[in-house]
């Protein structure tokens, strides 16, 4: 089977040779610290899939669906080891030079009607040239052909991620109630935009498998937008992206939302988003198989294995392994961890759970050469 | 006038309300304690309803601003009467980490409650906790942390407190990765899921 068949197989539940093995990459200080544990130093988080043998998980069309053009990137302060930036999004934050987690973020361009008249609106005309251009038209004879062994993706964008990336979370939580109209005319913006750039893709004649959103609209407590303002003003519009996509042969819609997902899971069910990615156990005690027992099988999970147990051992690890090993074989579930591998998981740790995962998830089969664990004995 | 009018501002994060009522409850001649019990029944009352899922994160801040914006009607006029939050706290995100929404929330619950609240903002060393609760004579420590790698550094305030002997300051941490186990491990005092039980817990605490 190709990557593609067997992610496709996956999530209809189809039979198939083995698992996906595919990981969610990793922070950068990871690698260096690992470098120091073993990992060869010629290995960076570009060439990791290539040294652990991971499967990938897909070529996503490059379109443009988001803020084009965005705004100019400028480093407005350097503070030594941290810097002030503003970036591509009008978001001014403080950040550490040497690490790429989450900045302190310091100002943000979109305030209210008049900073999105003024700043945001003309970057989301949905028929500015360019979103489905030059490059989508370069990379369109390798996806469609029928040589393609990978999943095929297209983004469909965000319906309130970009709005808390514009607005940080405190003023998109007040916007809601200090101007709905404003916000729910910033909703309809990006639904209209991700339409529209959809269908130029699909016009374009690109056969895409699976569409690529996503949200980061939960914390560890719950959802960051209130359930009924999501119910009311974002489900509907999900909608008219998924009917778009279903009317193209698209079936699956995966969205990527860090946090406690579950009160939303319905909703994206509804709306015919059906793959929830990534599970997140650590911070709020997510588990996929209970999710699976609760929702059945409409719906869908990527992720799901704790980091923190990464952390542990081996003996842990084998266990965790073991635990979901059976939801595995039901199908329509890849694990993987359940966000990037932080640096306090040993190097050792993290092969053992791959040799694991590829002996129990992957069968022994049609797997790529994993160089990390030539010289790995259990 | 009915205090509830107040308390209801304040749930329904009315900013405008809330702060017209307060002036005219002062200028009704209601004694500024009443005002204030008002207004933190108001928090109290979000706080519930977050907790039951009832509220959310939007709601809580709506909620916050509003109880801020009556506080700078309130304020001048409970220093006047010799009105004090009766405890200080401190609170931080914890050394390497730079997140701050959890830290935000908390340090404004914790304000809707009445506590004295002293933000040392994200990215604080152990030293200047240190600093800061001995010189605010804090009552209360609060230590965020998203980061899993970032967790050694609440350990290590911690520490810093404890040998810096400040016996009337109570520690609480939280925070996404943080679990009770967690806290009690490094000897915290105390442990919070969420802002709105940060006030339960913070009460908890500094009542002994």
């Amino acid at each position: 089977m190709t990557e593609r068949e067997r992610f496709l197989a996956t999530m209809r539940y189809a039979e198939r040779d083995r698992c996906p093995i595919v990981d969610f990459s990793f922070w950068e200080e990871t690698i260096p610290e690992w470098h120091s544990q073993g990992l060869p130093g010629h290995v960076q988080i570009s060439s990791t899939d290539e040294f652990f043998g991971m499967d990938s998980l897909g070529e996503s069309a490059p379109i443009h669906n988001s803020l084009f053009p965005g705004f100019e990137e400028i480093v407005l302060e350097d503070l030594g080891e941290e810097v002030i930036k503003r970036d591509w999004e009008g978001v001014t934050y403080r950040t550490q030079k040497t690490m790429r987690s989450i900045p302190l973020y310091l100002d943000h361009t979109l305030k209210d009607r008049e900073s999105w008249e003024k700043e945001f609106l003309h970057r989301l005309d949905p028929n500015a040239v360019g979103r489905v251009g030059t490059d989508f038209a370069k990379k369109l004879p390798a996806l469609n052909s029928p040589d393609q062994s990978r999943l095929v993706t297209v983004s469909g964008g965000s319906l309130y991620g970009w709005i808390r990336d514009w607005m940080g979370v405190e003023g998109a939580s007040y916007l809601v109630y200090d101007d709905p109209d404003l916000f729910e005319e910033i909703v309809e913006t990006l639904t209209a935009l991700q339409v529209e750039v959809l269908q130029q893709v699909f016009a374009s004649g690109l056969k895409v498998d699976v569409c690529t959103m996503w949200e980061d609209m939960c914390y560890s407590g719950g959802p960051l937008l209130t359930p009924s303002v999501f119910n009311r003003l974002l489900i509907p519009r999900y909608r008219r992206i998924t009917d778009v996509l279903r009317a193209n042969g698209v079936d699956f819609t995966w969205i990527d939302c860090d946090g406690k997902i579950d009160e939303l899971i319905p909703g994206w069910l509804e709306a015919g988003i059906n793959i929830m990615f990534p599970i997140e156990v650590g911070t709020w005690g997510g588990d996929p198989v209970a999710m699976r027992k609760k929702f059945g099988k409409d719906l869908r999970l990527m992720g799901g294995f704790s980091k923190h147990v990464l952390t542990k051992g081996p003996k842990e690890i084998a266990a965790e392994v073991d635990r979901l090993t059976p939801l595995v074989e039901e199908g329509g579930f890849i694990p993987m961890p359940d966000h990037r591998v932080p640096p306090d998981v040993p190097y050792s740790h993290y092969l053992f759970y791959l040799l694991t995962i590829r002996e129990r998830w992957g069968l022994g089969i049609n797997l790529h050469p994993a160089p990390a664990l030539q010289e790995v004995t259990r | 006038m009915d205090t509830q009018l107040l308390t209801s501002a304040i749930v329904a994060g009315n900013r405008k309300d809330a702060k017209a009522l307060t002036e005219q409850a002062l200028a009704e001649g209601l004694p500024p304690q009443e005002v204030l019990d008002s207004l933190i029944a108001g928090m109290d009352e979000i706080g519930g309803k977050f907790q039951r899922n009832e509220a959310f994160v939007p709601e809580m801040l709506i909620a916050a601003r509003a109880m801020k914006e009556a506080m700078a009607v309130l304020e001048p006029v409970l220093l006047a009467a010799g009105i004090k939050p009766e405890f200080t706290a401190v609170i931080g995100t914890v050394q390497g980490d730079l997140h701050d929404i959890g830290k935000n929330l908390v340090a404004m619950m914790w304000r809707g409650a009445n506590f004295s609240v002293v933000d040392l903002g994200t990215n604080v060393p152990p030293e200047k906790f240190v600093e800061a609760a001995r010189e605010h004579q804090a009552d209360l420590v609060g230590l965020s942390a998203l980061l899993t790698t970032t967790m050694p550094s609440m350990k290590a305030t911690i520490e810093a407190l404890r040998s810096a002997e400040l016996p009337k300051a109570k520690v609480m941490i939280g925070g996404a990765p943080i679990t009770p186990e967690f806290a009690k491990e490094i000897g915290a005092d105390g442990f919070a899921a969420d802002a709105a039980s940060a006030v339960t817990v913070a009460r908890e605490l500094v009542a002994g």
